[in-house]
């Protein structure tokens, strides 16, 4: 009996753990697998010189005396939301599956996003205009994060979708001690909440 | 709309757009110089140049968009016909036939040809039926000649280029053609070299008086002059065009309006605005329309060119506002393959249906 109770005093405890374990944990800091990751196709693709990510570009204008930087993202995850640092650039997800209206990077437009978790995987959607200018076509993201099995490997599996074309690509992440706020050997800053 | 803001204001801006920001006598002497080119007689003050401040006027350029833009996005009558640069050719052994049902095919129910190729051969009456029998049959329209020209390089450059400007007119008249576009062009040989000089009196009376000869030329013609307003040239905004147009005197002047290629850093954000002043101004002066799109994506003002409907122009009011002149048709190019002109055009088509504005014919799904 008094094992029993043990037994299920157990159950009870670990429930949290079960409960967290029911969806993927995305929390810490990542750092971009380039070796294994497609390349980024320019979020202003076409431009005559690749655009800034594109094929080719990048390095064009700016300082000087950095080498390659490594990019990190952080993730912090809670119950209802999900909020993401890349590259100087912040992200609030919130996980009801609802659309949510927020300004895009320009200020001048508008984007509708949704964000929920869907098994393992967390499932972002975003429609908003190209570029966030007046008058452009119509742009759906869609971005798929799924987990090794490990926890150790993250993937996000981006399609870009605008009547002109279609484009998928993936992103590998492995998980990375570098904190918030620390500098990176590579010469990045990695961004701090 | 754009009479709030100076000459002076608005050649700063350009000026500063030209890397020139740091030199302010150099402003003095750009504004001094387009006054310069006035005929003093019977000229009303030139205040209606440039688009509105937005503010900070004092200290900031007015490089960002206002607040609140209006965007009227009713949609005119006008089914606009599409080209792109996969142009119409009379290379000797042509199935016009199956040229025309590609175009069709592709989706493009207009074309235009590239004056070089067009004019280096004569060809025979019975091809020139043949060509205006199978545009008919394919209902596709040829409205156009295309003439990348200079009509103000240098002697003898600008009379060689008055001459093929001349015998693109009669061909295109022979071709029941709209137009011929062509532009003012640069003082120096390469029309796509600014030269320092482009905006002087010098190159406007030269402009004039090439287009004076061109028109005296083909006298009795009814295919139109279409300039082409670009940054590197006298002909680079609006104001210029109708200046130009009065300063001719020859309603066949038209514009051949490419809104990108007046694009600088005064109204690479404000694209609305430009479109709208723009088509304000020039629209029954307008013969036909290039679709392009672009970004700014560098230190310098140093724009490049990006996918249409993907950039800071805006496609919504741009159609739209063709939609809302005569027998509108639309120029693709730039662009680097027959793929992309297909991904440009479900681009333009989406964005049209969205506002209403009708795109004529169909893309093949098989295309698209």
């Amino acid at each position: 009996m008094k094992k029993q109770f043990l037994m299920l005093m157990l159950g009870v405890m670990s429930l949290p753990v079960v409960a967290m374990a029911a969806g993927p944990d995305f929390n810490g800091a990542w750092a971009r697998d380039a070796a294994n990751s497609d390349p980024a196709p320019s979020a202003m693709w076409l431009t005559m010189n690749g655009g800034p990510g594109g094929p080719g570009g990048g390095g064009r204008g700016g300082g000087r005396g950095f080498g390659p930087a490594q990019v990190i993202m952080t993730v912090h995850q809670d119950a209802k939301s999900v909020h993401v640092e890349l590259q100087g650039v912040t992200r609030e997800y919130e996980l009801d599956g609802k659309s949510h209206t927020k300004t895009t990077d320009t200020g001048i437009q508008k984007a509708e996003i949704t964000a929920n978790l869907q098994g393992d995987t967390l499932v972002i959607g975003t429609s908003q205009p190209y570029g966030g200018m007046p008058g452009n076509a119509t742009l759906n993201i869609k971005e798929v994060w799924s987990l090794s099995a490990d926890g150790n490997t993250l993937t996000i599996t981006t399609t870009r979708d605008v009547p002109a074309k279609q484009e998928t690509f993936k992103q590998v992440y492995t998980r990375t001690q570098a904190q918030p706020g620390t500098i990176c050997s590579a010469g990045c800053i990695a961004p701090g909440r | 709309m754009a009479k709030n803001i100076s000459r002076r204001k608005f050649f700063a801006g350009a000026a500063a757009a030209s890397g020139l920001a740091a030199a302010a006598p150099v402003k003095l002497a750009a504004a001094a110089t387009a006054a310069a080119a006035q005929t003093p007689a019977a000229r009303k003050p030139a205040a209606a140049v440039g688009l509105p401040d937005v503010w900070g006027q004092d200290f900031l350029y007015q490089w960002s968009p206002p607040e609140n833009v209006k965007r009227d996005l009713t949609p005119g009558s006008a089914q606009i016909r599409l080209s792109c640069s996969q142009d119409i050719t009379n290379r000797e052994g042509s199935d016009y036939a199956a040229m025309f049902k590609a175009m069709r095919d592709g989706g493009w129910t207009a074309c235009e040809a590239a004056s070089a190729g067009w004019l280096s051969r004569k060809m025979p009456d019975t091809e020139v039926k043949e060509i205006k029998a199978q545009l008919k049959a394919h209902d596709v329209v040829f409205y156009g000649i295309h003439c990348a020209g200079n009509i103000i390089a240098p002697d003898p450059g600008a009379e060689q280029w008055q001459r093929h400007i001349i015998d693109a007119v009669h061909s295109a008249d022979d071709m029941g053609c709209q137009l011929v576009l062509t532009h003012s062009g640069s003082m120096y040989p390469d029309r796509n070299r600014p030269h320092p000089l482009n905006w002087s009196r010098e190159a406007w009376s030269r402009s004039v008086n090439a287009l004076k000869n061109i028109c005296k030329s083909t006298a009795g013609s009814k295919v139109e002059i279409a300039i082409e307003p670009v940054n590197t040239e006298a002909i680079n905004n609006p104001w210029a065009f109708l200046r130009l147009r009065e300063d001719v005197g020859d309603s066949r002047l038209m514009c051949g309006l490419d809104i990108t290629n007046m694009v600088f850093s005064s109204n690479a954000f404000r694209m609305t605005e430009m479109l709208n002043t723009t088509f304000d101004l020039l629209e029954d002066k307008i013969s036909y329309v290039h679709a392009k799109d672009f970004v700014w994506d560098g230190m310098l003002p140093g724009l490049d060119w990006a996918m249409n409907g993907t950039g800071n122009m805006d496609y919504e009011t741009f159609l739209v506002r063709i939609s809302r002149i005569k027998d509108a048709k639309m120029y693709v190019e730039f662009l680097r393959s027959a793929d992309e002109y297909q991904q440009a055009q479900r681009n333009i088509r989406a964005i049209a249906a969205k506002v209403g504005v009708k795109v004529y014919g169909t893309q093949a799904q098989s295309l698209a």
